[in-house]
């Protein structure tokens, strides 16, 4: 029992599952499962990027529109400097984005959430000087090997969901099993103490927004990819719904807390959410209004567990 | 006939003599979001083109960003500067009447452009340029049942919940549909909120959930394109008609490789030169209609070559 509390949002996850497979034959067909996977595998590989962010204390509001920016990037020049170079050239300025951010708020100690606000404002604004607002498309969409990572299969498997996959087990790992990891987690649990003990902060703190940059460019590959083309606006509201899935899975907001497989269930359970009440037929005001009751009451529930938690050991 | 022609004439002249005498015209224009996409910058720049070659016009350009607070400072600022004519296109069509007001108290004629404005603006304005939004979903129904033959069902993909465009089309498309085509029946609409990869998200769900679908209505081309993807993506594309609106260079591409049946044509070029034209008819001292509708054709594979490649 105790095992079944610890695993709460897993149990709630599967309650869900069972109840929309009630209501609709094709939820739990495995097409419709590969299919809701895959479209929640974007907002799944940056929030993997995020909780690392948020583990070390901080924030990135900033992803929505470096979405955005890496995606009209890669697709714009896509045909004018070849895949390669287009996906070598989109990486540099998507990570060089990201250690602004780190720079920021790393080493000049600056809050998070404003700089990230800020960020996510200007980088639209950059994005639509560099398009002038026009739409980017890629002119060839059947002779290009770009295709791969969006459309593209391997075993039988999506090709964003096995980089969705591949991100979570590898991030997974690195936060759980190696130094670094255990710094970052200090960092954001204690970061007097963590300085104190001799970790280098800024760094720390410096090197999660890389990786949440990193995380957003490969984002960007599978999105650009995906729809051959892109609006200047294409990830706006992006940051809320990644933020939603890593709450949802009950990373803690403050820092120190949390892991990448809870943000795979909180990403996974938004996902078939949304997939489920569109398939009952459900009208879009009646999935944004559960979608969010569902994550307080979620946010509540883990709340609720660890005050019951706190009790119970002081009593 | 030589009277007439005089007369005519006269009356030329007359309104060239008065253009003469109070020219150039001072137009102000605030815009919605100019660079959130494509058909709003080239509508801005075909706008800016067609004052160029008019030595008759100065214009002040604006853009709401937007942002409705932004645009009632905008429409303010113009009427402090007392330019003789606006130009809105309105980034909310409710909460810009009372600026549109004060305007049309301080006797400064107002244009709409684009977007409709509510019902209760209509006495403020002096007219309003722009598509026809709900023809344009009737056309779209005329099209799908051709299309079709009369029989089968569809989904819709929607626009942004609650903009006016999205609305319309949707309304008058379902309503052409239903009176046109009663063997066509209208399985679910969702919005795709103009967002091309949003609706191929909702598309892959809609092939889910339904085994059989034969036609995709979608509220424009970006969104359509979306749908086809996603159709392409479950291999199910050969037996589904795609129809859109607002004419995108994709959309154009995708119906010349025979994968999309047909779309609207609406033009931003002929969109600001209409806008720009009405406002000058109004300064001119012409009747104007309150309501101005610029051609906005059905474009099929039959008639592609008629018609320019969208620059957007």
């Amino acid at each position: 029992m105790s095992f079944l509390s610890a695993q709460g949002i897993l149990v709630f996850f599967l309650l869900g599952m069972v109840v929309f497979s009630f209501f609709s034959e094709q939820f739990l067909s495995q097409s419709n499962i590969m299919t809701v996977v895959r479209q929640a595998s974007i907002i799944g590989i940056i929030a993997v990027g995020v909780t690392v962010v948020i583990i070390g204390g901080n924030l990135d509001l900033s992803v929505g529109s470096l979405l955005s920016f890496s995606t009209v990037l890669v697709v714009d020049l896509h045909d004018k400097i070849g895949p390669v170079n287009a996906i070598l050239l989109m990486f540099a300025l998507t990570l060089l984005i990201g250690a602004v951010n780190g720079f920021l708020i790393g080493f000049m100690r600056l809050n998070s959430l404003i700089v990230t606000l800020a960020m996510l404002s200007a980088i639209q604004g950059l994005v639509l000087i560099y398009s002038g607002g026009q739409n980017v498309d890629i002119a060839n969409q059947q002779g290009t090997w770009f295709a791969f990572f969006g459309r593209g299969y391997v075993a039988g498997i999506a090709v964003p969901i096995l980089l969705f996959g591949l991100l979570a087990i590898v991030v997974q790992v690195v936060m759980s099993y190696t130094g670094y990891g255990r710094r970052i987690f200090a960092v954001g649990g204690n970061p007097m103490a963590a300085v104190y003990s001799g970790i280098r902060k800024n760094w720390c703190v410096f090197s999660t927004y890389l990786i949440s940059a990193f995380c957003v460019a490969c984002a960007a590959l599978v999105l650009g990819s995906r729809v051959m083309g892109s609006q200047n606006n294409v990830g706006q509201g992006y940051e809320l719904l990644v933020l939603a899935g890593i709450i949802l899975g009950g990373t803690s907001l403050l820092g120190g807390a949390g892991s990448i497989w809870k943000t795979v269930i909180g990403v996974l359970i938004l996902g078939f959410i949304q997939n489920g009440l569109l398939l009952m037929g459900y009208p879009y005001y009646i999935q944004w209004i559960v979608t969010w009751v569902i994550i307080i009451l979620a946010v509540w529930l883990d709340l609720a567990n660890k005050r019951k938690r706190l009790l119970t050991t002081h009593s | 006939m030589f009277k007439k022609t005089a007369l005519a004439a006269s009356i030329v002249m007359m309104s060239t003599a008065t253009v003469y005498a109070e020219g150039p015209y001072r137009i102000g224009i605030t815009q919605n979001n100019v660079g959130v996409d494509s058909y709003q910058t080239t509508y801005e720049s075909a706008f800016e083109a067609a004052a160029e070659a008019n030595e008759n016009v100065e214009i002040v350009v604006l853009d709401a960003g937007g942002d409705v607070a932004r645009q009632i400072g905008q429409i303010n600022n113009l009427i402090q500067q007392r330019v003789d004519a606006i130009i809105i296109w309105p980034t909310n069509g409710q909460a810009v009447i009372p600026a549109i007001r004060q305007a049309h108290k301080a006797g400064i004629p107002v244009v709409v452009t684009n977007s409709k404005i509510a019902e209760a603006g209509l006495e403020y304005i002096a007219a309003f340029s722009g598509p026809d939004n709900v023809q344009q979903g009737a056309s779209s129904a005329e099209m799908m049942c051709d299309a079709l033959d009369g029989e089968g069902q569809i989904v819709q993909i929607s626009g942004q919940p609650g903009y006016t465009t999205a609305m319309e089309r949707a309304g008058g498309f379902e309503e052409r549909l239903a009176e046109l085509c009663p063997g066509v029946e209208l399985l679910e609409t969702q919005p795709g909120n103009w967002n091309r990869e949003r609706a191929q998200r909702v598309m892959e769900d809609f092939l889910t959930k339904y085994d059989r679908i034969d036609g995709v209505y979608a509220g424009d081309d970006n969104m359509g394109v979306g749908a086809l993807n996603a159709a392409k993506g479950a291999g199910r594309a050969d037996e589904i008609v795609f129809i859109g609106a607002t004419n995108f260079a994709v959309g154009y591409d995708a119906i010349e490789r025979g994968e999309y049946y047909g779309s609207i044509y609406q033009s931003p070029v002929d969109d600001a030169e209409a806008a720009l034209q009405t406002a000058l008819d109004v300064l001119g001292g012409q009747e104007v209609p309150k309501m101005n509708f610029f051609e906005t054709p059905k474009i099929t594979a039959e008639i592609l070559g008629e018609f320019d490649r969208p620059v957007f």
